[in-house]
């Protein structure tokens, strides 16, 4: 099976539900990452890295140099976009190679509205509502396509947006939006970088707890279903279609609020901040971690812009050739694309999960003095 | 009406183009299943290498050939990667050939730098009906046309072309009767390479290429091989043709700027027509 269908690899290993429920059962189930079935060990285990991962994520800021720190909210903007993608194609097995196209449909949404007066903070709002309305409006026909025919279809989609945004004289044209005004409230105006960090994590803890209560609500059994089979799951109920758009509109949202976040944080954007080499970076970034799994997401974002991040440092160190850092970042996303996809199909997390389960399994049965195996 | 010649012509030339790329797509997904992204990588590399060959004042005809050997040679090496693994699915060959795609950035970008970079075509012009028309453009017409027939007295004839066509059929039927699915899947690969190779030596007078050209050329010979429904090489030609001579009339009569617009547009409404068309029972089990 592949790394795009990892979900419904997933579905299709778990055992017979309910045989026994001993602990063993349950480790063998690598569900989705909050799973109701999660042992306790696991759910306690699972708490408590959040926990350490949120109070590291909320002490970093202050301790950060001013270029550590936009690489900081960079890193939390594209873990929003991966979050949403990692959904979309972990649960309804939908590849899209054309995610920029959201973060771009936010960044201009929050930029325009931005630029012409609105309250920043509405502008902020309106951002994933444009890109969820957007791609609910363009989902219903884009999603009847399957496999390569959507992932041609996801980056012709922003190939179409990008040459239109350079068209258009009310978006500033190939020039772009300059001068987007810095985010305030109240009165209050956000002007420090470390406040963009404040937010954008926060909006990373929102995008996290959404995706959260999708993946264990009854709708989140119902896209694991259409995962492994479409047919099976529409004739056991499933509204396939309405769910597959949902996950897609949902995704657009995430993808919309970060661009938002990253117009007022930059300031500038023109069509040319949205490349598919973007689109492909947070393709990487969602399969390297892990699909369908919010840990994968958040883990494969932060890996893939820090391994970036510091190739980038050692391409502009003097002596090397200009050209050094754009090669370095093309090679590395290639090469953990492939290498992932070839040898780790399921990604980084999964892979860790199953690997520890293992051995509480190993422990388990050590201690009943059962040797079956698996 | 000459401008109307000129554009036809253009447009049938830039076609060909297409159609080469076009049908590398369909060959490699109708022995292996896997549809190539990095099939518009070869058109650059074969392109660049031909370029290069040339500066260092290799005669025409011998560089161009040297850059389509060279294009088949790194489709060979993306077929070994991306399906020399068992059990790799042809989705996640599809993700491998992504990722070669952009590893060849790194490449192309290290050996020929960002920029863009053209060579010199056939030079002339004939006239025909009071339009002048590059002669390069003719020569493309013909030596697709000339690639076309082989392809299709390699398929209908020879025994390796049927082994080519008893896998993309039945896979397991031809394991059977010792056909090897998978060396035919490379094969399928090196010849994808050339085509792409082929597609870019020929193109490149025209487009100046560089390391990212080929989303264009990928975008393009996807379409055609759509509406080859990814499996037919002479319906692949025949809306290669069609978008070409499309885009040459938008960009000739319109805009410049929206010639991929109304391709990429005629793509999507075309693929949607398609998937609407297939019950979904059907594409599941293809």
């Amino acid at each position: 099976m592949s790394a795009v269908t990892s979900g419904r690899e997933r579905a299709v290993s778990q055992p017979p539900g309910g045989a026994g429920g001993t602990e063993d059962t349950d480790s063998s189930d690598a569900g989705g990452p909050f799973g109701a079935r999660f042992a306790g060990r696991g759910r306690r285990a699972g708490l408590v890295a959040a926990g350490a991962a949120g109070a590291v994520t909320l002490a970093l800021p202050p301790m950060l140099t001013a270029s550590q720190l936009s690489v900081y909210i960079l890193l939390a903007l594209s873990a929003m976009v991966t979050v949403g993608l990692s959904l979309l194609m972990g649960y309804a097995g939908q590849v899209s190679i054309g995610q920029a196209s959201f973060y771009a449909i936010g960044a201009y949404t929050a930029g325009l509205l931005g630029v012409h007066g609105t309250p920043p903070l509405l502008a902020l709002a309106a951002a994933p509502l444009i890109a969820a309305l957007f791609a609910a409006a363009i989902g219903g026909p884009l999603l009847r396509l399957r496999g390569h025919h959507l992932a041609f279809a996801t980056i012709a989609l922003q190939l179409i947006l990008i040459s239109l945004l350079g068209e258009a004289d009310w978006a500033g044209g190939s020039v772009g939006l300059q001068g987007i005004p810095r985010l305030s409230a109240g009165g209050t105006e956000l002007g420090e970088d470390i406040h963009y960090a404040y937010l954008a994590w926060a909006a990373v803890a929102v995008t996290v707890l959404v995706a959260r209560n999708v993946v264990t609500s009854r709708a989140g059994r119902g896209l694991r279903a259409l995962a492994t089979s479409e047919t099976a799951a529409s004739a056991s109920g499933v509204p396939v279609a309405r769910y597959k758009l949902a996950v897609f509109t949902l995704a657009a949202a995430f993808a919309g609020l970060a661009g938002g976040i990253y117009a007022f944080f930059i300031g500038y954007i023109n069509p040319g901040s949205f490349p598919v080499l973007l689109s492909i970076q947070f393709l990487v970034m969602a399969v390297v971690g892990g699909l369908g799994t919010i840990w994968g997401a958040l883990l494969g974002a932060t890996a893939i812009t820090l391994i970036v991040q510091f190739l980038n440092d050692l391409g502009s160190r003097p002596g090397m050739p200009a050209s050094a850092p754009s090669i370095l970042n093309y090679a590395v996303y290639a090469a953990l694309l492939i290498l992932v996809v070839l040898f780790l199909p399921r990604g980084i997390v999964p892979a860790l999960r199953d690997a520890w389960q293992r051995r509480i399994a190993g422990h388990v049965r050590a201690g009943t003095g059962t040797v079956e195996r698996a | 009406m000459s401008d109307f010649l000129v554009y036809l012509i253009t447009g049938l030339g830039t076609g060909c183009g297409i159609a080469l790329i076009g049908s590398g797509l369909v060959l490699i997904h109708r022995v292996t299943r896997v549809v190539n992204f990095a099939q518009g990588t070869f058109a650059v590399v074969g392109a660049l290498t031909a370029i290069s060959l040339l500066d260092t004042g290799l005669p025409h005809g011998l560089a161009e050939v040297l850059g389509v050997a060279v294009a088949a040679v790194v489709g060979l090496l993306c077929g070994m990667i991306a399906i020399g693994r068992r059990g790799t699915s042809p989705q996640a060959a599809l993700m491998v050939t992504l990722g070669l795609g952009i590893l060849a950035y790194a490449v192309e970008v290290m050996l020929w730098g960002d920029q863009g970079r053209s060579s010199e075509g056939l030079s002339g012009a004939v006239t025909v009906f009071g339009a002048r028309i590059q002669t390069h453009y003719l020569l493309i017409i013909g030596v697709t046309a000339a690639v076309f027939a082989a392809l299709a007295a390699l398929f209908g004839r020879t025994d390796a072309g049927k082994a080519l066509s008893a896998c993309s059929s039945n896979p397991y039927a031809a394991r059977v009767v010792g056909i090897s699915v998978t060396r035919m899947g490379l094969i399928a690969f090196a010849v994808g390479g050339a085509l792409g190779g082929l597609a870019g030596v020929l193109l490149a007078p025209m487009n100046s290429m560089a390391f990212d050209s080929d989303v264009a050329l990928i975008i393009n010979g996807f379409a055609a091989a759509v509406v080859g429904s990814m499996h037919h090489i002479g319906r692949t030609l025949a809306g290669a043709l069609f978008l070409g001579v499309a885009e040459a009339m938008v960009a000739g009569y319109g805009s410049a700027t929206y010639q991929t617009v109304v391709a990429l547009g005629l793509v999507l409404a075309l693929m949607i027509g398609q998937a609407a068309r297939t019950h979904s029972v059907v594409a599941e089990a293809g």
